[in-house]
């Protein structure tokens, strides 16, 4: 039997039996979001096709399928939905940015050999695709953090309609930087995970430190980690403003 | 503006040292990139000029269009012997620009002098990065300084002093190559805990909870994971693809799984006890069977986010190799086989670990609330 196939079955068992319906949901949402992956990657390979927009419209199903399908369509996951688009918006300038800055897209010299009866002239923009790697590495926890910090300022609204605007977006600051460790440890260690191999390497071939700084790949991993932390970190604020301007606006018109 | 004013005058003096320092830390970081080349032995050269040579249309066997351009570039070299002289590199790069670069005046390489005489050619080697990571490292404190402040400073901290450690973990089983890299990655698996949620969530007994749940978790989830490797002698795993490997590769998968989903361990066990202790603090006289249910509740809603997490962070990497492979008309499925099975294993592993962290987190929170309750 398939070692993907065991895994599967139990994970999906695990989930179903401790998660119930809602489980049942979540380990769907993974293919779900798995088939979302896939379609926008045969899509980039399409050379007319603009990465970034691919990756946005990819954000987009995959916050859908995240907030509106394991929970349900309401102002909490409307608004967490929201936040999350915005923040990839901004980040998306900014990568793709440092991305052309630090030349850190495609492959690295120590990949090449590995692929080099591959023909690399294929008239796709590797700097898009790179930008596109790091959103869709930290897609997953942006959505997280705009839920998470969501949900509890709804709770806070309700038990206390009369709340400003500032003081809410002060409490969904202060929800928000109790998650930003544990999130952002999630991510690193994610990271690290992933680069083992590539550490033990760099120490096995003993790399200088001036070699390990300019390369490639290095600067493509260190880059993607920081990008994650700055990405949840930047998505608190927003997500605390939107959260409180909604929530405040609606009460407004209420009242009118 | 009175914004601005009223954050001003309500800075205390501690906030007013780590601004300072903040500064003090992003002068030095100009001064560093911009005059750092004495300490490269490698000749390093800024591009002044670039000049386009010819650009042609490419076909490959595949029909995939492309444009490779030349360009003659005049560079100034910035260290070593021939420092301030002129040297003339020629350079290829392609749109796609998978393994080439096209160069502007300002970038900065590291070239092989080739020919001494009186006009100075060489090769380019690699792309100058220190200074763009520099940065980035700069903007990411500054951001999570700004959001996060104190948290903001310990996530830091967190990050910093795990990458030494693992450094240095690796470092110690490079050097005694008897010992089993499962095994140190073991021990520093339990530091990482320890010293990450101390960071986090300072000493308490929901630390504590956490703590045992994370370890409890992650091996569990390992020991599943290796069990099934051996029972399915680890057929669908496609290990000819791995990348960067000077060493038993197995090996490696295993360790790398191992703390890739630590992290996420530590957040389901840290989310489960700290709003396990919440509820109870609320209400101290809520029963163990009312505590248990809305434990499970919230392990129901973090489960979803939680593994999509580690499914994204790991899968995205493939991308670029993904599109190579298609691009260079592979078959689909040899293409998802070779380059995924390993990623999409460590995401289903990671998973596990995260699924099974629930109800251990669960378990040991009211343990340790049980505990509290006895005593008080």
């Amino acid at each position: 039997m398939n070692v993907l196939v065991v895994l599967a079955a139990i994970l999906f068992l695990l989930m179903t039996l401790i998660g119930g319906k809602k489980g049942a949901k979540s380990f769907l949402a993974i293919f779900f979001n798995f088939a979302v992956l896939l379609l926008i990657i045969l899509l980039m390979n399409d050379p007319n096709l603009d990465p970034i927009i691919l990756t946005f419209i990819a954000c987009i199903l995959i916050s859908c399928i995240t907030l509106f399908f394991i929970n349900e369509v309401n102002s909490k996951t409307t608004i967490a939905f929201l936040s999350t688009l915005i923040t990839i918006v901004i980040l998306l300038f900014f990568i793709v940015l440092v991305n052309k800055m630090a030349m850190i897209q495609g492959f690295g010299e120590e990949e090449i050999e590995e692929l080099s009866s591959y023909s690399l002239y294929i008239g796709i923009d590797f700097v898009k695709i790179g930008a596109s790697v790091i959103i869709m590495s930290t897609i997953g926890a942006i959505v997280d953090v705009a839920i998470s910090i969501a949900s509890p300022m709804r709770e806070i609204y309700l038990h206390n309609p009369s709340i400003s605007r500032k003081a809410l977006f002060k409490a969904g600051i202060s929800i928000g930087k109790d998650i930003l460790g544990t999130s952002a440890n999630t991510l690193f260690f994610a990271f690290f995970g992933s680069y083992l191999g590539l550490l033990i390497w760099f120490k096995d071939l003993s790399y200088s430190l001036g070699e390990i700084a300019n390369s490639k790949i290095f600067n493509a991993e260190m880059i993607t980690i920081l990008w994650a932390g700055i990405g949840v970190a930047m998505n608190i604020p927003i997500t605390a403003w939107i959260t409180a301007s909604f929530l405040v606006m609606k009460k407004e018109r209420k009242t009118d | 503006m009175e914004v601005i004013r009223n954050q001003l005058t309500n800075l205390t003096r501690k906030q007013i040292v780590l601004y300072t320092l903040l500064i003090l830390f992003f002068i030095s970081y100009i001064l560093f990139v911009n005059y750092n080349y004495s300490f490269y032995k490698t000749p390093i050269a800024v591009i002044v000029e670039t000049d386009l040579q010819e650009t042609t249309e490419t076909v490959d066997p595949f029909q995939n269009k492309d444009q490779v351009t030349t360009q003659h570039l005049t560079a100034q070299l910035k260290n070593g012997k021939e420092k301030g002289r002129l040297i003339h590199l020629i350079n290829e790069y392609s749109t796609s620009g998978a393994y080439d670069h096209a160069f502007q005046a300002g970038d900065e390489v590291f070239v092989t002098i080739d020919s001494n005489g009186k006009e100075l050619t060489g090769t380019i080697k690699e792309v100058k990065r220190d200074k763009y990571l520099l940065l980035m490292i700069w903007v990411f404190i500054f951001t999570l300084l700004m959001v996060g402040q104190k948290q903001g400073l310990f996530a830091i901290i967190s990050l910093a002093v795990n990458a030494v450690l693992l450094s240095f973990a690796l470092d110690v089983y490079i050097q005694t190559s008897a010992t089993s890299l499962l095994l140190i990655c073991s021990i520093s698996a339990v530091l990482f805990t320890v010293i990450s949620l101390f960071l986090v969530n300072g000493f308490n007994e929901k630390t504590y909870a956490a703590i045992i749940a994370t370890l409890l978790g992650t091996f569990l989830s390992l020991l599943i994971t290796y069990l099934v490797m051996e029972i399915t002698s680890e057929k669908g795993l496609k290990y000819e693809e791995i990348q960067f490997i000077t060493r038993p590769y197995q090996m490696v998968f295993m360790a790398g799984l191992f703390i890739g989903s630590l992290g996420a361990v530590m957040d389901v066990a840290i989310t489960m006890s700290s709003s396990i202790f919440g509820v109870y603090e609320e209400n101290p006289g809520i029963s163990t069977k009312a505590l248990r249910k809305s434990g499970l509740d919230i392990g129901k809603d973090i489960m979803g986010t939680m593994t999509n997490i580690l499914f994204f962070a790991y899968i995205s990497g493939s991308i670029p190799i993904l599109i190579l492979y298609l691009k260079n008309a592979n078959p689909l499925g040899f293409t998802l086989s070779i380059n995924l099975s390993l990623e999409l294993a460590r995401a289903l592993a990671g998973g596990i670990g995260i699924v099974l962290t629930i109800p251990i987190g669960l378990y040991t929170a009211i343990f340790f609330v049980n505990r509290k309750r006895a005593r008080g």
